[in-house]
């Protein structure tokens, strides 16, 4: 007869117990993010999809150097460059990227390619939506990485083409 | 292009001073004396001199280059040398500097707008026992101090 | 003066001939020592100090560059008192130069980013700001970024030693100093980019490459110009199938580190875009695409008809398509179609030259002979725009041996600064001028003679004749056009000459007789231009051409194959020296086929059987059956060159010297091919051009 009297009360003080768990979480703030209806957070540090950033003038900062494409262990950075001329003025160095092409169906976000720019033109952005049914849209092009130009440069920036996708 | 027949006779025995294939020797002297009668050395005395003397005008705009005494464009009748260098400016050469810079109203390389006096700051010009010192065209003139200097330039005025 | 000296460097017993340098003897021995202006070849400059080495009771460090080596010298190249002035130089060298790795293109081969990383002078002391001057445009081709420029001088020596022009100089001094050209803002020069390729940073830089890639972004391949018959190994640098680059960095081959405007540059005719991508054949009176198995066949069917009814065929080779190519198109032609009536552009009388030497050895010089030959004859041409490795290597033998250089020549040449004697001459008087210096010549210990299109038939036995009375060891060079102009003689592209110059039974038509011959059935021309100054008699001719672009030969033809241009096929070539060489494939262009494979492809349809059409097994064909090609395979496969001898039996002549006529090249012209580089066309324009008009009317070529 004790015993049973024992087992219902430690049953009381088990219950008593998670329910404590509970009731103090319930007035805690809560850590579980809401995705996908609330953006997530992220650590500044987060390596997500790469931004081509510009500089200050609203030109871009890349000067199509190869160093991220060379340091890249994956080979995922294809880059074309060309001369700027007086006419046509895209980056701030006398070269630029005409292409600039990250395979994102290789790309391993290691930031070996941020850690290796000169110019701190790429950079690890936040973005993280890039899963795609077809690995040929996995191929990001420079309109699709580069900061968005503020609006009065521009004259100088890239507006990307209809149909592609505005960056993350 | 042609000289004066001084000109021509000193060129022609400064062409002979040195021996065959060895006439490149002659150039900056050859340069000196065409700047001193044309007033400086124009493309036409480049290319003249380039000439005689058998090089190209690219190697006469080398050397014409490296010595600052000689001329691209006209210099004043005067041409005013004030030496900054170590004797000269502990002993007041920049405040002779001063004063000229004042006193012509022109600065480094510039010519007075009449074209009388023409201004230089120039390293040392082998005078410092007796500096601060100035080199007014091939003249010297020593332990300069700013009133000798006013003066200088005031009695070279009256001249004209 | 004892034979050699023997002294000690970094503890390793080294000997080297009196006189020898430092950094070369140490080089003997693999230690490389760190230089930027000095340059094998060139005179010494000591302007870096970065060969500065310790050697034993010499009190300060001594630049390596200009010591020369003494016996018991003992020299340390790597000691920390060396490091740390090599360091120094390098912070000096570093004062004014921008920072700009990323973007120059010079950034992962430059030698004062070596440098630096070795030595460590990354960060400066200086507070001051660099001196900054804007980037120049000198010519299309060459840009000028002085910041960047260490004044090594390296630029202005080549310029002036090596090539002869003297376009580049130093102006102003100090801190301030800069490379000028010679005509105030811009050059006027060869346009070769020598100075381009020797400046050991980005100061200099090629309007074709700047700012395209970077160095290991490229795949490089090795092979043999395109343009003239020199023969220069050019390595042409390719990114996404397309040329980027083309140098000779690496020094092999008989050019060492020359190579003029057209193996540097004139690549770009290979990506021009009017090159034909598809064959064309002739429908309606239009020219039309076609499949490659339609225009094959149709060939095919009409070259089988006209064969069997017996009709007449006109074949014309190609001064630039391989050895194997050339080979299998003459087989093709006269045991295919049965006809002797084949041939090409002569622009040197070469079987004359080989009839004229019989029964001798060792009497064809190579390009080599000229740098190294004691005394070397020059006639009837302008080598330093015709035969630019040939002049530069006469102008090194002068300088580094001292050698006399004789010409005989119509107009002013640029050898004449430095030949102990120039004579001028009417055309068609040169061989009488030389009675003039035969007892200048009968002085000399040995000769070399180089003639061109002046000397031809007759004259070529009177000139060895002449050769012969001097007395001396006398050696030949008979000057052709083309990248393989020597090639199609030997592999017999003549109507009276088989391969290795074997005279055939019946000699056929010659080009001139083809174009007037007005009963002609079948008129193939396998990339040649004939078509561009001359008219075909025969107008109801089937036209068959193999062509990059749709010349005028190819405007007439019924059907055009667009072929694959020599930077795009494997083979061979042999140089005007007779030296054989190894072309590359380097890119390929969409919808081109090589000439061989049409070849092959053509034979096979008409079920002719003339052997497998790889370019391996045509070379080993014609090393087993032409005379004096059967030259080492190891040599060309690992980039050298290997000499023909094609010599010692009679050669049938042709009766009609006036055939072979030189096309007159520039430096800035090369044919066809030259008309679609951009490269060569925009210099033609520049106003600095050195050479603008062509030495002779221009004739048909390709």
């Amino acid at each position: 007869m004790a015993s049973k009297i024992q087992d219902a009360l430690s049953s009381a003080a088990a219950l008593a117990k998670g329910m404590g768990v509970t009731l103090k979480e319930m007035m805690s703030p809560t850590i579980t993010e809401d995705y996908p209806d609330v953006p997530p957070k992220f650590q500044e540090r987060y390596r997500g999809v790469h931004v081509l950033q510009r500089d200050e003038n609203g030109l871009e900062k890349c000067v199509a150097c190869f160093l991220c494409s060379a340091n890249c262990p994956s080979d995922c950075i294809y880059i074309e460059a060309a001369e700027n001329t007086d006419s046509l003025r895209i980056s701030g160095g006398e070269r630029y990227a005409r292409i600039y092409n990250i395979d994102y169906s290789r790309c391993i976000f290691c930031g070996y390619c941020v850690e290796a720019c000169p110019t701190d033109a790429i950079t690890h952005g936040h973005g993280f939506e890039i899963a795609s049914y077809d690995t040929s849209t996995l191929i990001w092009r420079k309109e699709q990485l580069l900061a968005p130009a503020s609006p009065r440069e521009t004259q100088t920036a890239i507006n990307p083409p209809p149909g592609v996708r505005s960056p993350v | 292009m042609t000289f004066s027949p001084e000109l021509e006779a000193k060129f022609e025995k400064l062409l002979r001073s040195y021996p065959p294939g060895r006439q490149r020797s002659a150039l900056i002297p050859m340069l000196m004396f065409a700047q001193d009668e044309v007033g400086s050395v124009t493309p036409e005395v480049i290319a003249e001199i380039a000439a005689r003397i058998g090089i190209s005008e690219l190697q006469v705009r080398e050397v014409l280059s490296y010595y600052s005494m000689l001329h691209t464009k006209p210099m004043g009748k005067y041409h005013i040398q004030v030496c900054t260098n170590i004797s000269c400016l502990l002993t007041g050469g920049e405040e002779i500097w001063e004063q000229a810079r004042k006193k012509l109203g022109c600065g480094h390389k510039e010519v007075t707008a009449d074209g009388q006096f023409s201004l230089e700051e120039v390293e040392c010009i082998g005078a410092c026992s007796w500096a601060p010192a100035i080199q007014v065209n091939y003249d010297f003139h020593h332990n300069v101090t700013p009133e000798k200097f006013n003066a200088l330039i005031d009695s070279l005025r009256k001249l004209h | 003066m004892a034979d050699s000296v023997n002294l000690t460097i970094d503890g390793k017993a080294v000997q080297a001939a009196p006189g020898t340098l430092v950094i070369d003897a140490a080089k003997k021995v693999g230690i490389e020592i760190p230089a930027f202006c000095y340059w094998e070849g060139l005179t010494l400059q000591a302007a870096c100090r970065m060969c500065l080495v310790e050697v034993e009771r010499m009190p300060k460090l001594m630049t390596a560059c200009t010591l020369t080596v003494a016996e018991g010298m003992v020299v340390r190249t790597e000691t920390p008192l060396v490091a740390e002035a090599r360091k120094s130089m390098l912070e000096f060298v570093l004062t004014n130069h921008p920072l700009d790795c990323p973007v120059c293109d010079k950034g992962g081969e430059c030698e004062l980013q070596d440098m630096t990383f070795r030595y460590g002078a990354g960060e400066g002391r200086f507070d001051e700001m660099k001196v900054h001057v804007d980037e120049k445009q000198w010519s299309p081709v060459v840009y000028f970024d002085a910041p960047r420029c260490i004044l090594c001088y390296r630029c202005v020596r080549i310029c002036d030693e090596g090539m002869g022009v003297d376009a580049l100089g130093v102006i102003y001094r100090g801190v301030v100093s800069e490379i000028a050209p010679n005509k105030e803002d811009h050059l006027q020069c060869d346009e070769c980019g020598m100075c381009i390729d020797i400046c050991p940073v980005g100061a200099l830089t090629s309007g074709m490459y700047r700012y395209r890639t970077r160095p290991w972004e490229m795949e490089h391949t090795g092979t043999i110009c395109a343009h003239c018959s020199n023969g220069c190994k050019t390595t042409l640098g390719t990114r996404n199938g397309q040329i980027i680059r083309g140098n000779n960095r690496d020094k092999s081959g008989i050019n060492g580190e020359f190579l003029c405007i057209k193996g540097r540059y004139a690549f770009d005719f290979n990506s021009h875009p009017e090159r034909l991508q598809s064959p064309l054949m002739r429908i309606g009176g239009k020219l039309e695409p076609v499949s490659w198995s339609r225009a094959i066949g149709e060939v095919a069917r009409r070259f089988t008809e006209i064969r069997e009814r017996g009709g007449r065929f006109g074949v014309v080779g190609s001064n630039r398509t391989s050895n194997e190519e050339n080979y299998y198109l003459q087989k093709f032609a006269r045991q295919g179609l049965g006809t002797n009536n084949i041939d090409h552009r002569r622009t040197g009388d070469v079987p004359a030259l080989i009839d004229a030497l019989a029964g001798r050895t060792g009497v064809l010089a190579t390009v080599k002979d000229v740098y190294t030959a004691k005394a070397s004859l020059v006639i009837g041409s302008d080598l330093a725009q015709q035969h630019p490795l040939l002049a530069y290597q006469l102008r090194a033998n002068w300088r580094h041996h001292q050698s006399h250089t004789y010409t005989v020549t119509r107009g002013p040449v640029r050898e004449d600064k430095y030949s102990v004697h120039g004579v001028r001459v009417e055309p068609g008087a040169e061989l009488g001028a030389l009675e003039s210096l035969r007892d200048q010549l009968k002085a000399e210990p040995e000769l070399v003679i180089l003639f061109g299109d002046a000397i031809k038939g007759e004259a070529v036995r009177r000139l060895v004749e002449f050769g012969d009375s001097l007395g001396i060891p006398v050696k030949y060079i008979c000057l052709v056009d083309y990248s393989n102009s020597r090639g199609a003689v030997d592999m017999g592209l003549l109507p009276h000459l088989g391969p290795g110059y074997q005279g055939v039974e019946n000699p056929g038509m010659s080009l001139p007789e083809m174009l007037a011959a007005e009963d002609l059935d079948a008129f193939w021309v396998v990339g040649a231009n004939p078509l561009e100054h001359n008219k075909l008699a025969a107008d109801r001719a089937f036209v068959v051409v193999h062509d990059l672009f749709l010349t005028e030969t190819a405007e007439r033809a019924d059907v055009v194959f667009p072929a694959a241009s020599a930077y795009e096929k494997n083979g061979t070539v042999t140089n005007v020296c007779g030296e054989v060489q190894h072309l590359r494939s380097a890119v390929q262009t969409m919808g081109v086929k090589t000439d061989l494979e049409i070849l092959g492809l053509l034979s096979k349809e008409m079920r002719i059987n003339l052997g497998m059409w790889t370019p391996e097994s045509v070379l080993r064909e014609i090393r087993q059956t032409v005379r004096g090609y059967n030259v080492a395979l190891p040599v060309i496969a690992a980039g050298g060159a290997a000499q023909s001898l094609p010599l010692n039996g009679r050669v049938t002549l042709d009766s009609r010297p006036e055939l072979i006529q030189s096309a007159g090249d520039t430096l800035f012209t090369s044919g066809t091919l030259g008309r679609y580089s951009k490269t060569l066309l925009s210099v033609l324009e520049y106003p600095g051009v050195l050479y603008g008009e062509a030495a002779e009317p221009e004739a048909d070529r390709r």
